[in-house]
C-alpha cells in the first residue's frame, strides 16, 4: 500500500521567489518502508520532510501534489495527521515542551483529548518499550542529550503513528547515544512495521537497514536506489556526497575500478564493517598477501622542538565545594604547532579541561602553563589578545550582533588601521566573504561554525581550543573545516580539540589523548592511538585489521589492497 | 460581630480582591483560545523575565524583570503584559519563596505590564522614543508598581492599619523603588529597541505576522 | 500516606485553609495552636539550617510585636509616652504580639508549602480549570533551568574570547549583563519556534484536550478529604457564631472557652492543623517498624 505519494512538488520562499528550494520532486513511500534521504546541508531535504505534515509546511509558493493514503494531504484533518504522522526534529532540547518526563510522554495524547485511562496505559507502555522507567519522574532538564531525543521519540510513539519522519535526529548526539537512537529506530521499523523516512549524516548506522536511499541536490532528487547501488551512482556523477558514505562503501569503490583480480567475480558492495571484512576475505580469497604494512607515514611532529604550548601539571578540579571531582590529577603536555585531539565518553571532563586551559574554570590544585608561563601570571587582555582563544561547543553563543561582519568587528579595536583588511583576510580564509552581511542565525550549522572560527582567529591566537567543532556538520563541511585547520597548523598554530568524531581525528590529528574518569589515560600519535584500540577506532581499521597491520584511514586500506592486487 | 475578623482584616480583603481580579483575567484569557505560537512566545518571555536577574548577578539590586515585562507588553499589548507580569512574579516566587506578598507581586507586575501596553497603544511609549519610554517606565515603577508592592506589608498590621503606618511604609519604599525604577529605566533604554527588533524578526521569519501559506 | 506525597488536592485544601484561617483568627489560644503545629511540621520537614531561619523569624516576631504600638496609638493601658507625646499602649503591644505570631505562622506554613506543593502538583490543581494558563506555567518551569544554563554557557563563551571583565565599573557590568540578556533573548525566541512546531506537530490546539496527571486519589485520601471539609465547615460555623472573636481595642476581650463555638472550633482547628504533622510522624513510625522486621 502506498503511504505517501509526492507528485512534481516545487517550492520557493516568498522572500526569494526565483530560487526553487524544491524542484519537481516526485517520490512514493510504501507502508513499512525504511527510506534514508541524504544530501548536503541546504539541499532541500528538511523542506521536503516538512511538506509531509500540514502544520509544519513552510509558507511560500508551491506547485504539485502530495497524496496521503491516496487522498490530498490537506484533506486529512489535524488530529489524524498529528497521531498518524510523527515528526522528530534535529535539536533534542528545543522539542521538549514540558518540565517533567511523564508529562512530556503524555503531551501528545493530552492534545488529542484522550482520557486518563488510555493515557496512563500508553505512557506506561512507551516508558517500558523505550526503557524510560528509571527516569520517568525526572525533570526534563536533567536528562542527557541522548535521553532527551529518546524521550522526544517516545512521546511521539505514544500516539501510535503509522509513519515516522526524522530530520537529522542524531546530529547533536555523541556517537554512542546516536547509535542507540538509530538502533531504536530500526527496532520500531522491524517490530511495529512503522514506515520510516529519515535524513542523516551518520550513514554507517542506517544505510544497511534502509530499503531505499535517496540523494538530493539543489532541490532535486538525483538518486533513488537500493543502498548497495547508491555509492556507484554517486561515484559516477563524481558527487561530493560520496565522502559521506560509510567506510566500507568508500573502500569498495576505491579499489574495484581497476582491479584485474575482480574480473569475472561479482561482489556486492559491503555496507557494514562485518560485510566489509567478509568482502576483503573474498577479495583476497586464498591469496598470500604481499604487503600487510603500509609504509611509515611521515610524522608531523618533531619532538622536543621547543617548550610545550600548553602544560597541565597535576590538575584537580570540581565545580562546587561538595561536588565530586571532575578532573583528577591530570597532567598533559601539548606540543607547539600540533593538532591535539581529546577523545572519550560523555561527561568525563573533556570540555572542562578546555575551560581550565583557557582560565574559565580555576583548578583548586595544580598548575597550568601557557607558553611556559603560569596561566595566572597573564592579564586577560594579554592572554586573549593573541595567545589563546576558545571556540565554545555552541557557536551561537559567540554571536551578539545583527550581521556576521559586526560580530567580527567586535574582535578588533576601532583604532586598528588594518581592521578592514584583517577582516577580509579572515573572511577569505574561513570562506565567509559571501556571508558577511547575513544575520548569524540565518547561517547553516557549518557556516556558523566557520564564522565562529573566523571570529576567534581575528585576535591571531597561537593556541586555539575547539569544543566538538564537527558536531552536526555534514561531511562536506567537515572537509572544508579541516582544510582551514590544516592551513592554521602550517602557520604554526596549536590546535587543541575535543571531539567524538573518531574518523575526523584519524584523518587530521597529530596527537590523540583518551580521556577517562577525570584524566588522560593514554596519549599517542593519531596512528598509534587508533591502531592500539579495538573499539575506539575507525571503521577502516576495524574491517581490515585481520589482514593488515597498520591501516587507519580509508586511504590506507585502499592503497594496501591495490598493492596486493596489482 | 461574627464575620468581623475577616471583614476587618484589610490584608485579606485586599488580597482577595487582587486574586479575584487575576483569576478573572485568566478566565478571560482562556476564553480567547490563544494560538500555540502566542502561548510559546509568552512563556519564553515570562521565563526570560524571571531569569533576567541572573544575567546581572554581578550587580546587586539590579532587577530588570519589570523592564522585560514592559517590553513584552509593548510588543503584544496590555493583555499579554498583564499575563507575563503575573506569571513571572508567580514563578519567580517559586525560586525566592512564596508568601503573603505573592498576590501583590503578581498584581503589581501585571499592572505594570498592562500599563505599558496601554501606553504603547496610545503611542506614548514607543520603540523609537527611547528616552521617553524609559522615563515612563521609571515613573510607573516609582509611582505605581513599587507602592503596590509596599502595600503588601499591611499584612503584618492586621486590622490595625492606620494612616501613619501606611505613610511610613510608602516613605520607606521611595529609595528601593527608585533603584528598581532605575533598573527598569536602563532595561527599557538599552533593551527595548533590540528586543522589539528580535520579536519582529521572529514574526517575519516565521510568518507570524498573519502571512498565510499559498495553498496548493 | 505521608503528607508530602499526598494527593495534590489534599495539600491544596489544607494550605488554603491553614493560611486563610491563620490570617483571620486573632484569638491568642488559636494562634498559639497554629504556631506550634506549623512549627512542628516545619521542624519535621526541614533538617538543615532550620535554627538560623527560626532565629531570623524570631527577630521578625519581636520587631512586629514591639513595633506595632509605634504605629498604633489605640488602647487603654498606657505604658509610656514617646516622641510628641504619643502613647505606647499595652493593648497595642498585645496586638503586636498577636500579629507577630500570625506573621511567623503564615511564613512557616508557606515554607512547608514550598516543599510540599511542587510545581507539578500545583499545575495539576489548575490543569482542568485554566488549560492555557497552566500550559504557560508548565513551559515557564521548563524554560527557566534551560535559560539559566544558557546564561552560564554564554558567560563562558565570552570569557573564552577575552570579552568578559570580572571586575570593572558599574557601567561595564550593566553592559555585559545586557549583552547576555540580549543574546539569550535571541536564542530563546529562535528556539521557541521549534518548540511551537513540536507542539503543533503533536496536535496541540487541534481541538478539545485533556489534562493527564500521574496523581491518583486513593480511597483513604478521599476519606481524609471528606474529613477536612467537615472540619472546615464546623470551624466556619463556629467562627460565624463568634467563637474565635478577639477584640484588642480599646480593651482586650476574648471569647471564652466555656462557650461551645469556641471549644468546638478550637478542637476542630487543632485537628485540622495537625494533619501534616500527624501523617508525617505516623509514616515515620510505620517505616521504622517495617524496617525492624527486615
Amino acid at each position: 500500500m502506498v503511504h505517501f505519494e509526492i507528485k512534481n512538488l516545487s517550492f520557493s520562499y516568498p522572500s526569494d521567489m526565483k530560487k526553487e528550494i524544491l524542484h519537481k520532486v516526485s517520490l512514493t513511500v510504501k507502508r513499512g518502508e525504511f527510506i534514508t534521504i541524504c544530501g548536503k546541508s541546504g539541499c532541500g531535504k528538511t523542506t521536503l520532510l516538512r511538506h509531509l505534515k500540514t502544520v509544519l509546511t513552510p509558507y511560500g509558493k508551491r506547485e504539485g501534489e502530495i497524496l496521503y493514503k491516496g487522498k490530498n494531504l490537506k484533506e486529512a484533518d489535524l488530529r489524524t495527521q498529528s497521531s498518524e504522522i510523527g515528526y522528530v526534529m534535529q535539536n533534542p532540547d528545543q522539542q521538549i515542551v514540558t518540565d517533567k518526563v511523564w508529562h512530556e510522554l503524555a503531551f501528545g495524547l493530552e492534545s488529542l483529548g484522550c482520557d486518563q485511562k488510555t493515557i496512563r496505559l500508553r505512557v506506561a507502555e512507551m516508558a517500558s518499550y523505550f526503557g524510560i522507567q528509571d527516569w520517568f519522574h525526572k525533570k526534563t532538564d536533567q536528562l542527557s542529550g541522548g535521553q532527551k531525543q529518546l524521550l522526544n521519540l517516545a512521546s511521539i510513539m505514544a500516539m501510535q503513528p503509522e509513519l515516522l519522519i526524522l530530520d537529522e535526529p542524531t546530529s547533536q548526539l555523541d556517537p554512542i547515544a546516536a547509535s542507540d537512537f538509530l538502533n531504536t529506530i530500526r527496532k520500531i521499523n522491524r517490530e511495529l512495521g512503522t514506515t520510516i523516512i529519515i535524513t542523516e549524516h551518520r550513514l554507517e548506522d542506517i544505510l544497511y537497514a534502509s530499503d531505499r536511499v535517496i540523494v538530493m541536490e539543489a532541490g532535486r532528487i538525483i538518486a533513488d536506489d537500493m543502498p548497495e547501488n547508491i555509492g556507484e551512482q554517486l561515484l559516477k556523477n563524481k558527487h561530493p556526497m560520496f565522502a559521506a558514505m560509510p567506510a566500507p562503501v568508500q573502500i569498495f569503490h576505491g579499489i574495484s575500478k581497476e582491479s584485474k583480480v575482480l574480473e569475472g567475480r561479482e561482489l556486492s558492495c559491503p555496507l557494514t564493517v562485518r560485510q566489509g571484512a567478509r568482502w576483503l576475505d573474498l577479495l583476497f580469497n586464498g591469496m598470500a598477501l604481499k604487503e600487510t604494512r603500509i609504509a611509515e607515514k611521515k610524522s608531523n611532529s618533531e619532538k622536543g622542538s621547543s617548550f610545550p604550548a600548553v602544560k597541565l601539571k597535576e590538575i584537580w578540579f570540581r565545580y562546587q565545594k561538595d561536588s565530586p571531582d571532575v578532573i583528577k590529577d591530570l597532567s598533559l603536555e601539548i606540543e607547539k604547532g600540533s593538532i591535539f585531539c581529546i577523545v572519550g565518553g560523555n561527561g568525563t571532563g573533556k570540555s572542562t579541561t578546555l575551560k581550565i586551559i583557557s582560565g574559565i574554570c580555576r583548578p583548586y590544585r595544580g598548575k597550568v602553563f601557557i607558553e611556559g608561563k603560569p596561566l595566572e601570571k597573564y592579564k586577560t587582555r594579554e592572554l586573549f589578545g593573541g595567545i589563546l582563544a576558545m571556540l565554545p561547543q555552541d557557536p551561537q553563543n559567540l554571536f551578539v550582533h545583527k550581521t556576521v561582519k559586526e560580530d567580527l568587528e567586535e574582535m578588533i579595536s576601532r583604532k586598528d588601521s588594518r581592521r578592514e583588511e584583517k577582516i577580509k583576510e579572515i573572511a577569505a580564509l574561513c570562506e565567509l566573504t559571501h556571508l558577511l552581511d547575513s544575520h548569524p542565525y540565518d547561517l547553516s550549522g557549518g557556516e556558523l561554525q566557520r564564522a565562529a572560527l573566523g571570529k576567534i582567529l581575528l585576535t591571531n591566537p597561537g593556541i586555539i581550543l575547539l569544543d566538538e567543532p564537527t558536531k552536526g556538520l555534514d561531511s562536506i563541511f567537515k572537509i572544508t573545516f579541516a582544510g582551514i585547520l590544516k592551513k592554521l597548523r602550517e602557520q604554526g598554530t596549536t590546535i587543541i580539540m575535543v571531539s567524538h568524531d573518531v574518523e575526523f581525528c584519524a584523518d587530521y590529528a597529530d596527537w590523540v589523548g583518551m580521556f577517562f574518569d577525570g584524566g588522560i589515560v593514554t596519549t599517542n600519535t593519531a596512528e598509534g592511538f587508533f591502531l592500539g584500540n579495538s573499539f575506539y577506532t575507525t571503521a577502516a581499521n576495524r574491517m581490515s585489521r585481520h589482514l593488515f597491520e597498520n591501516t587507519v584511514t580509508n586511504k590506507d586500506v585502499i592503497s594496501l589492497c591495490q598493492q596486493n592486487l596489482s | 460581630m461574627s464575620a468581623e475578623p475577616i471583614l476587618k482584616n484589610y490584608y485579606i480583603i485586599s488580597s482577595g480582591i487582587l486574586l479575584l481580579a487575576i483569576g478573572m483575567f485568566i478566565m478571560h484569557y482562556e476564553k480567547k483560545r490563544p494560538q500555540t505560537r502566542e502561548i510559546v512566545t509568552l512563556s519564553v518571555l515570562s521565563a526570560l523575565a524571571v531569569v533576567s536577574r541572573s544575567a546581572f548577578a554581578m550587580i546587586p539590586f539590579f532587577k530588570p524583570m519589570m523592564g522585560i515585562i514592559m517590553i513584552t507588553a509593548m510588543a503584544f499589548g496590555p493583555g499579554a503584559g498583564f499575563l507575563t507580569g503575573t506569571v513571572a512574579a508567580f514563578v519567580s516566587n517559586f525560586i525566592f519563596g512564596q508568601g503573603p506578598w505573592t498576590p501583590w507581586q503578581m498584581f503589581a507586575y501585571g499592572i505594570g505590564g498592562a500599563l505599558a501596553g496601554v501606553l504603547t497603544k496610545r503611542k506614548i511609549m514607543e520603540e523609537n522614543k527611547r528616552l521617553i519610554t524609559a522615563i515612563i517606565g521609571y515613573l510607573v515603577v516609582q509611582l505605581i508598581v513599587g507602592p503596590i508592592l509596599d502595600t503588601s506589608s499591611i499584612f503584618i498590621m492586621g486590622n490595625a492599619v492606620q494612616e501613619n503606618y501606611l505613610l511610613t511604609i510608602y516613605i520607606a519604599g521611595i529609595i528601593p523603588n527608585a533603584v528598581h525604577g532605575l533598573a527598569t529605566f536602563l532595561t527599557l533604554l538599552l533593551m527595548a529597541k533590540p528586543m522589539l527588533e528580535k520579536l519582529n524578526r521572529i514574526k517575519i521569519k516565521y510568518g507570524m505576522a498573519g502571512g498565510q501559506s499559498y495553498e496548493i | 500516606m505521608c503528607f508530602l506525597h499526598c494527593h495534590p488536592m489534599i495539600n491544596l485544601v489544607f494550605y488554603l485553609g491553614a493560611i486563610f484561617m491563620g490570617m483571620c483568627f486573632t484569638h491568642p489560644v488559636f494562634q498559639l495552636c497554629a504556631l506550634l503545629l506549623s512549627l512542628s511540621y516545619y521542624v519535621l520537614l526541614f533538617k538543615e539550617n532550620r535554627l538560623r531561619k527560626l532565629l531570623g523569624m524570631s527577630v521578625f516576631f519581636l520587631m512586629i510585636a514591639l513595633g506595632n504600638p509605634l504605629f498604633n496609638d489605640r488602647g487603654e493601658s498606657l505604658l509610656f509616652t514617646w516622641i510628641n507625646g504619643r502613647g505606647y499602649f499595652l493593648e497595642a503591644l498585645y496586638y503586636g504580639i498577636s500579629m507577630g505570631a500570625m506573621f511567623v505562622t503564615v511564613i512557616l506554613w508557606f515554607s512547608t508549602y514550598q516543599q510540599v506543593m511542587t510545581s507539578d502538583k500545583l499545575l495539576y490543581c489548575f490543569g482542568n480549570l485554566a488549560p492555557a494558563f497552566t500550559m504557560i506555567l508548565t513551559m515557564v518551569f521548563r524554560f527557566i533551568p534551560d535559560f539559566q544554563k544558557k546564561i552560564l554557557q554564554i558567560t563562558a563563551a565570552r570569557k573564552g574570547i577575552g570579552k568578559w571583565q570580572e571586575e570593572g565599573k558599574q557601567r561595564t557590568k550593566i553592559e555585559q549583563g545586557l549583552l547576555i540578556l540580549s543574546l539569550l533573548t535571541s536564542q530563546a525566541l529562535e528556539h521557541s519556534i521549534v518548540t511551537a512546531d513540536s507542539m503543533k506537530s503533536r496536535g496541540f490546539g487541534s481541538g478539545k484536550s485533556t489534562a493527564f496527571s500521574i496523581f491518583q486519589i486513593k480511597k483513604s485520601e478521599t476519606c481524609l478529604l471528606f474529613l477536612m471539609f467537615v472540619l472546615l465547615l464546623t470551624i466556619l460555623l463556629c467562627a460565624l457564631a463568634g467563637g474565635m472573636s478577639a477584640v484588642y481595642f480599646p480593651w482586650i476581650e476574648l471569647s471564652s472557652f466555656g462557650s461551645l463555638p469556641t471549644s468546638l472550633g478550637f478542637i476542630c482547628y487543632a485537628i485540622f492543623l495537625s494533619i501534616p504533622t500527624v501523617l508525617h510522624i505516623r509514616e515515620e513510625i510505620i517505616w521504622y517498624i517495617l524496617k525492624l522486621k527486615i
